[in-house]
């Protein structure tokens, strides 16, 4: 791939959390949070994506990204009050930047929305006019190119010099908070910012006018630039940044305040707070507050000066989130006094601030794997020593066990830690829930709100990827047959907005998710009857309430009476059960008429290690996931009965249970010699007992793939490796039910009773 | 049935200066090739578990460090029977259409380079191979049959019963 794909790639999967952190802010603003740092999180998220964009060359995204992040500024600036704000449209619209994202990730199209650009646009003009900060007069000029010609002009008159060293900045129009030179004479004391940026500045996309421009601009007294850093030009590099500035400060605002200005831009070495006596400083003259339009033509000429060199854009740097990390305000003291020591963080918060930063690390998901592989080797190298050890002489063997003791305890940790490694928290499917509701209660005209619990919950990644789908269907399943109308729901004495809760949870060594809604819960009569229709169950048989909500899940069955575009064609739960049970999970259906329904997936927390039972028939071996196992007792003991076609049954706790005798159905080799009954369980939670001639022990065994290089394998979901390095078969209970009914079996050889 | 090799067969349109690597290894009395670049590595005789019901010339599967590999016996492929592996056999592990697999075999012999234009297309055996055989090489002692690894992994074995008859 080259490098610019790469990065451009890497932009996208940032651009994917930060769509998530923008989301989940302006939710909990929604919900009525008042944290400014929730505003603050959602401003720098579209401000990230709005940069990576704009590097990357995404014009519509740049454009609808810069449109949102003005109404959010107005937020943050407080001129529109956050009770005001309109949640729910930032929330379509952060759904919108989602799908611009995803156009410009495939080079698609991206959808314009006119309609909420519009709408975004709105929130600053009606907010705007009774707040007290002044407009600005971005006059005709493009607003980027208006802004720094302020700048300019700010920076001309009061050093009363040109300042010819911007224009290495080339303009893209990105941020224009204006700077706006209309002093007002106001209380408060006299501040000194001495502001060194590093040479890196442009390079991490901040311009200084966004950084000078977010200090209240009538309070500005005055701006100089100190030029004399630059070097000649034979040697000057445009993308370094070689002004420094100093700004005159007249403000009520304290030290910290300012220093927290500047989080979004600078580091915290790179400005100095300097709090002055109220009378140092003699008022500088006005300034006027309209830009020459000269100022554009200077540009351009120094521009044109500059050469080729000139339009090379400042080098995006792809973090942009590194760039904007909000830098702890140092504790400064504020009250105004004589000439003081100038306020500069301190250096060990500039430290956390770089360990901040430092504490994930993106790693390629198959580097993992790959590890995850080595540790199975390892595990498997080392069962390999432990056999190996046994024929020792005792004295040696003494020893050896010793440090194969602690190996083998080492080697568990290893494993644990890859797999938390792997291990991620179900957030990252759980965040795309929110916005499903939300479009599909627009659709359907239903009020629901969505309750997320537990995305904290770790999963292995390849847990998470398969569950999008599943989780898709069964909240679109809620929201269309659950949830009623407002209307109905009032009419049934209930709120008219629905709830759905997405509960995730640990239970014994499993991962629980719950979708629960307050809705009607199932239409049994109707479930019922459509069965019936469709042959599924017979027109005479009776069924318990439980076992009738079970049907949900067979194939070809929906009970709504149109075909949506949300649900009703029927291939929805079926789905979702073959989904789930193909990650070795289960699903079930609780459902209360008139009262909601809920929904439980169990799934294995890895697909990567099982704990499984080692078993022997003939010569071969197989694992049997522990999980399936319920019971195990000896053959002689067990009373079993011999149907008609070879098919044993046994009776076990008061039910007849089928026999099976592995060796038959899987055609080991060698004489078999059935011993031991096995019971376990099958995925729709019959039993089956199952014959093998020895248990030889129980083992996490690493579960390894039969597809990749071969294909499926009837009987068995997957392979693994035992200590003395051969492939030992993992038995699936249901696959194996099929291959045994399916009669491709050898003869029953004669059963043996003892006693 | 007799292998005539018509005049046809030796004129090809590839320049004489293309050159394949074969790298050739026995069945019984039969010699075999393949492009040197499909082969792997190639390890002795190692025991595999049996796959429940699979063709017979799936030999089982193996552990090859840490991947789980199918073996193919190719004597069981061309309807020789089955192979009595012993630890003089050898296991021929190769890429084939994305998948790693292993060819049972007899031994290794040679790696050769092979004009292109001396393969030779494979002639229309009526019942033998099933496709098994891309080209026949003519070597100084031998007739080297190029394999059609993906057909050998696909199909081997629906021949069991039939002999393998080349003159």
């Amino acid at each position: 791939m080259d490098p610019l794909a790469e990065l451009k790639q890497t932009f996208f999967q940032e651009c994917d959390e930060l769509l998530g952190a923008l989301e989940q802010k302006l939710q909990l603003l929604d919900e009525g949070s008042t944290d400014p740092e929730d505003v603050n999180a959602a401003f720098r998220a579209i401000h990230s994506i709005k940069g990576g964009a704009g590097a990357f060359g995404c014009t519509d995204l740049v454009g609808f990204a810069h449109v949102f992040e003005a109404a959010l500024d107005h937020l943050r600036s407080g001129r529109v009050a956050l009770g005001d704000a309109p949640f729910a449209l930032f929330l379509r619209c952060s759904d919108a930047v989602s799908d611009l994202v995803n156009a410009a990730r495939n080079d698609e199209v991206a959808p314009v929305r006119p309609d909420l650009l519009a709408a975004l646009e709105q929130v600053g003009q009606a907010k705007a006019a009774p707040s007290a900060a002044p407009a600005a007069p971005a006059a005709d000029a493009p607003p980027g190119i208006a802004a720094l010609g302020n700048l300019l002009a700010l920076v001309d008159s009061k050093m009363g010099a040109p300042a010819p060293a911007v224009p290495a900045k080339e303009d893209d129009g990105w941020d224009d908070e204006p700077v706006v030179a209309a002093p007002v004479r106001r209380l408060g004391y006299d501040v000194r910012i001495k502001i060194t940026p590093e040479a890196d500045l442009f390079r991490r996309v901040i311009e200084p006018r966004v950084a000078i421009g977010i200090l209240p601009a009538e309070e500005i007294v005055s701006v100089a630039c100190d030029l004399s850093h630059v070097p000649p030009l034979e040697a000057l590099d445009v993308t370094d940044c070689h002004m420094r500035f100093e700004v005159m400060l007249r403000t009520a605002l304290s030290a910290e305040e300012i220093v927290s200005k500047f989080d979004f831009t600078l580091a915290n070495e790179e400005f100095e707070v300097e709090v002055l006596a109220d009378a140092e400083i003699e008022t500088a003259p006005a300034v006027p507050a309209e830009v020459p339009q000269s100022v554009a033509a200077d540009l351009s000429a120094i521009l044109a000066r500059l050469g080729p060199s000139a339009d090379a854009a400042p080098e995006p740097d792809i973090h942009p989130v590194a760039a904007v990390v909000p830098v702890a305000a140092a504790a400064v003291a504020a009250a105004p006094a004589a000439p003081r020591a100038p306020v500069r963080p301190a250096a060990n918060d500039t430290v956390a601030a770089r360990q901040r930063q430092a504490v994930s690390v993106r790693v390629d998901l198959d580097r993992i794997d790959r590890l995850m592989n080595l540790v199975g080797e390892i595990v498997i190298t080392q069962s390999m020593l432990v056999e190996c050890v046994r024929s020792l002489p005792y004295d040696v063997y003494a020893k050896t066990a010793e440090g194969i003791l602690t190996l083998s305890r080492q080697t568990r940790e290893l494993q644990d830690h890859v797999m938390a490694v792997r291990a991620q928290p179900v957030k990252a499917v759980f965040q795309r829930m929110p916005r499903l509701v939300r479009e599909l209660a627009q659709t359907l005209g239903k009020e629901v709100k969505l309750v997320l619990e537990g995305e904290n919950t770790e999963v292995d990644k390849t847990i998470i990827e398969e569950l999008a789908d599943p989780l898709t269907h069964m909240i679109r399943n809620s929201m269309d047959h659950g949830v009623e109308t407002p209307e109905e729901r009032i009419a049934a004495g209930k709120h008219p907005e629905g709830t759905i809760k997405l509960i995730a949870e640990h239970r014994a060594g499993r991962i629980v998710i719950s979708v629960t809604d307050d809705g009607r819960g199932i239409g049994r009569d109707r479930l019922l009857a459509k069965a019936k229709s469709r042959g599924l169950v017979g027109a005479d048989e009776k069924l318990a309430p439980e076992e009738i909500d079970q049907l949900i899940f067979a194939a070809g069955l929906s009970t709504a009476d149109a075909v949506s575009d949300i649900s009703g064609r029927g291939v929805g739960m079926d789905v979702v059960r073959r989904n789930v049970e193909s990650l070795g999970g289960r699903i079930s259906v609780d459902s209360e008429p008139g009262r909601g329904c809920k929904f439980t997936l169990a799934l294995p927390l890895t697909l990567a290690v099982l704990e499984g039972m080692v078993i022997r028939c003939g010569d071969d071996r197989y694992v049997i996931p522990i999980a399936s196992v319920i019971e195990t007792q000896h053959l002689a003991n067990t009373p079993i009965e011999h149907l008609t076609f070879g098919q044993e049954v046994l009776r076990w706790r008061g039910e007849i249970t089928p026999l099976h005798r592995l060796g038959a159905v899987m055609g080991s080799a060698g004489t078999r010699d059935e011993n031991i009954i096995i019971i376990a369980e099958t995925e729709r939670g019959g039993n089956v007992g199952i014959a093998v001639d020895e248990i030889v022990g129980q083992q996490q065994v690493v579960v390894k793939s039969l597809e990749s290089n071969y294909g499926t394998v009837n009987g068995a979901s997957a392979a693994t490796i035992l200590g003395d390095g051969l492939v030992a078969l993992i038995l699936d209970v249901d696959s194996m039910l099929r291959l045994a009914a399916s009669g491709v079996r050898q003869p029953v050889p004669e059963l043996k009773l003892a006693g | 049935m007799s292998l005539q090799l018509s005049e046809k067969h030796f004129t090809s349109a590839q320049p004489e200066s293309a050159a394949r690597r074969i790298v050739t290894f026995r069945v019984g009395d039969r010699t075999f090739g393949i492009d040197v670049g499909m082969v792997r590595e190639i390890k002795g005789w190692q025991a595999t578990t049996p796959l429940p019901h699979a063709a017979p010339h799936v030999r089982g599967v193996l552990n090859l460090r840490g991947v789980i590999l199918a073996v193919y016996d190719l004597r069981t492929a061309i309807g020789l029977g089955s192979t009595e592996a012993t630890a003089t056999h050898v296991i021929v592990v190769v890429d084939v259409e994305d998948k790693t697999a292993g060819l049972l075999v007899d031994s290794v012999s040679d790696i050769v380079d092979v004009p292109v234009s001396a393969v030779r297309p494979a002639p229309d055996l009526e019942r033998d191979e099933h496709g098994l055989i891309e080209g026949l090489v003519l070597l100084d002692t031998e007739i080297v049959a190029l394999l059609d690894l993906a057909a050998v992994i696909r199909d081997g074995g629906d021949n069991q019963d039939k002999q393998l008859r080349v003159a």
